[in-house]
């Protein structure tokens, strides 16, 4: 099967604003580290190496019965396609490195992707879509187990899973939940929140993992301590954190709310004014607005606009994205000009349609 | 107590500097001891890569390096499979190979300690294939207990049978790896 559908459907599965929580949580993500015992970690590994581990992937692959993936290289993909399967999330940066011989094998609904060869041999991803980090982790240890079937994995009593980075030695599991948290980011109080949950053997980082910022008030929490706790008690207590703190931000924006509802009237509508009005479109701009309007959405402030638009456009307004519809390579200034003309296009539609809604005659 | 830099905030820390040859003690405001550090340091940065972590926090690469020059350290102990030496794992902070964990086995414990808040011990899921090589295990070793009773009880034909099917046992965990260190 063609590897083409991948890139046309923009709308992959976790982004459609459902599950436990959509207001706030964005997304769910488990994923697990796994390497085979007889052959050298990727950052040691030959081309010949690389294509062995991805060979034996393959076939353990076909003979899985309640999954179907679609597998392609890295190499064989355009720079742009590369870049399009990081921005929905499918597969990590590190794996698109032309240096590197990744590949990545996705299931039907995208809900799961297999990195080969990236920092460890196997990296099994499971995304879903607001929180729900016990169906994730199921589905995720399901595929595993069945992988596991026809493939010897490097597994220690003492130390666990063996991974390539000492950071992920046990469980090999890295668990994350994405929640958007305007309210906490207003009134400041996530700067005190991120060094308490570090304590916990949690981390609070930017959308994008290690290194990126937490672009429209987009925040990932996720677990650090993979060794000498159980999967279950990792996902139990990321669980209760991820709980408090969407009682936290749902508090705040109460707050907010309460004690200064023009001024934050003000704020979203003009975001919302700057989203459909701009000619010119930086993405951190972009984001911030999306953040805002989404917030107002979620407060009743703003009606009559689909979540799904917003995350829809989250995607959209990403330079791999833009690029792609544009059907040509685009300079920075002119990605900003059409990412404003997207903005305009897609929410005017919508604007227009409940303007004439309101206009009609009973 | 106004801070001795900036002369307008209140004095809320003392900075103390040592060299080898002066101590110095300052009173200073938040902001102008944030920015006298020799390092820098801000509270929005990235958490420490497992790289710097490894190398810097657990005596790694620079420690080794300067050392080296003089008293030519040894690199530690080196994977027989990857030749991946202890020296340098620390310095890029990731392993060659699988094998590399029985081979640094004795530095391991005290480096994992500190990464993951003092544990040491897998306690997660096992492959399904191990766990019915842990069944296979017990049942050797139960087997073993009564062929050792059988014998003391003089009841040679029992112990002959139990031993007979210990050694089926073993075989059967000999094709599925090593019975002693299972990786």
């Amino acid at each position: 099967m063609s590897f083409e559908k991948f890139f046309k459907q923009e709308l992959t599965g976790w982004m459609v604003a459902e599950g436990e929580h959509a207001d706030i949580v964005l997304s769910t993500r488990i994923r697990l580290a796994r390497n085979l015992q007889d052959h050298l970690f990727p950052i040691n590994a030959s081309q010949e190496d690389a294509n062995r581990v991805s060979q034996a992937l393959n076939q353990a692959v076909e003979t899985m019965q309640d999954h179907h993936f679609t597998g392609t290289t890295m190499k064989d993909l355009s720079p742009l396609e590369r870049q399009i399967l990081v921005e929905k999330h499918l597969v990590s940066p590190q794996l698109i490195n032309p240096k590197k011989h990744g590949s990545v094998l996705l299931s039907e609904d995208e809900t799961i992707s297999i990195m080969v060869n990236e920092e460890d041999h196997i990296r099994i991803q499971c995304i879903y879509p607001g929180f729900q980090i016990d169906q994730a982790y199921e589905h995720a240890d399901q595929v595993d187990s069945e992988l596991e079937v026809n493939l010897n994995y490097a597994f220690d009593e003492t130390f666990g899973y063996l991974t390539s980075c000492p950071s992920n030695t046990g469980t090999g599991m890295r668990a994350s939940v994405m929640m958007h948290l305007p309210a906490l980011t207003i009134t400041k109080q996530i700067e005190r929140i991120i060094p308490a949950i570090s304590r916990l053997g949690m981390v609070v980082r930017g959308s994008y993992g290690e290194g990126s910022e937490a672009l429209g008030n987009i925040y990932q929490v996720s677990n650090q301590i993979t060794l000498g706790k159980s999967e279950e008690e990792i996902l139990k207590d990321l669980g209760s954190i991820s709980k408090r703190l969407i009682a936290h931000e749902k508090k705040s924006r109460e707050l907010l709310l309460a004690k200064s509802e023009v001024h934050l009237e003000n704020r979203l509508f003009r975001a919302l004014g700057t989203l459909t009005h701009s000619r010119i479109l930086p993405s951190a701009e972009a984001a911030k607005c999306l953040s805002d309007v989404r917030l107002g959405i979620d407060l009743g402030i703003i009606e009559n606009i689909d979540m799904n638009i917003l995350n829809e456009l989250m995607i959209f307004m990403q330079p791999g994205f833009l690029q792609q519809y544009a059907e040509t390579e685009l300079t920075s200034d002119e990605r900003d000009i059409l990412r404003a003309q997207l903005f305009r296009d897609r929410l005017g539609v919508v604007r227009s349609a409940t303007q004439k809604k309101d206009s009609d005659p009973l | 107590m106004l801070c001795e830099n900036c002369k307008e905030r209140p004095a809320t820390v003392v900075f103390k500097q040592e060299t080898l040859n002066d101590k110095t003690e300052r009173h200073l405001c938040d902001k102008c001891a944030f920015y006298s550090q020799t390092f820098s340091f801000s509270p929005d940065q990235e958490p420490l890569s497992i790289q710097q972590f490894l190398a810097h926090w657990l005596g790694g690469s620079e420690l080794f390096s300067e050392q080296k020059a003089d008293e030519r350290l040894p690199d530690g102990p080196k994977c027989p499979n990857c030749d991946l030496t202890f020296h340098r794992f620390l310095d890029i902070g990731k392993f060659g190979c699988a094998t590399c964990y029985v081979a640094f086995s004795g530095q391991l414990p005290r480096l994992f300690a500190k990464l993951h808040n003092g544990h040491t011990q897998h306690r997660g899921k096992i492959p399904v294939s191990l766990n019915e090589r842990f069944a296979l295990k017990k049942k050797l070793e139960d087997i073993r207990t009564k062929m050792q009773q059988a014998v003391e009880n003089e009841r040679f034909e029992e112990a002959a049978t139990l031993r007979d099917e210990a050694n089926q046992l073993k075989q059967q965990l000999s094709d599925g790896g090593d019975d002693q260190h299972v990786i």
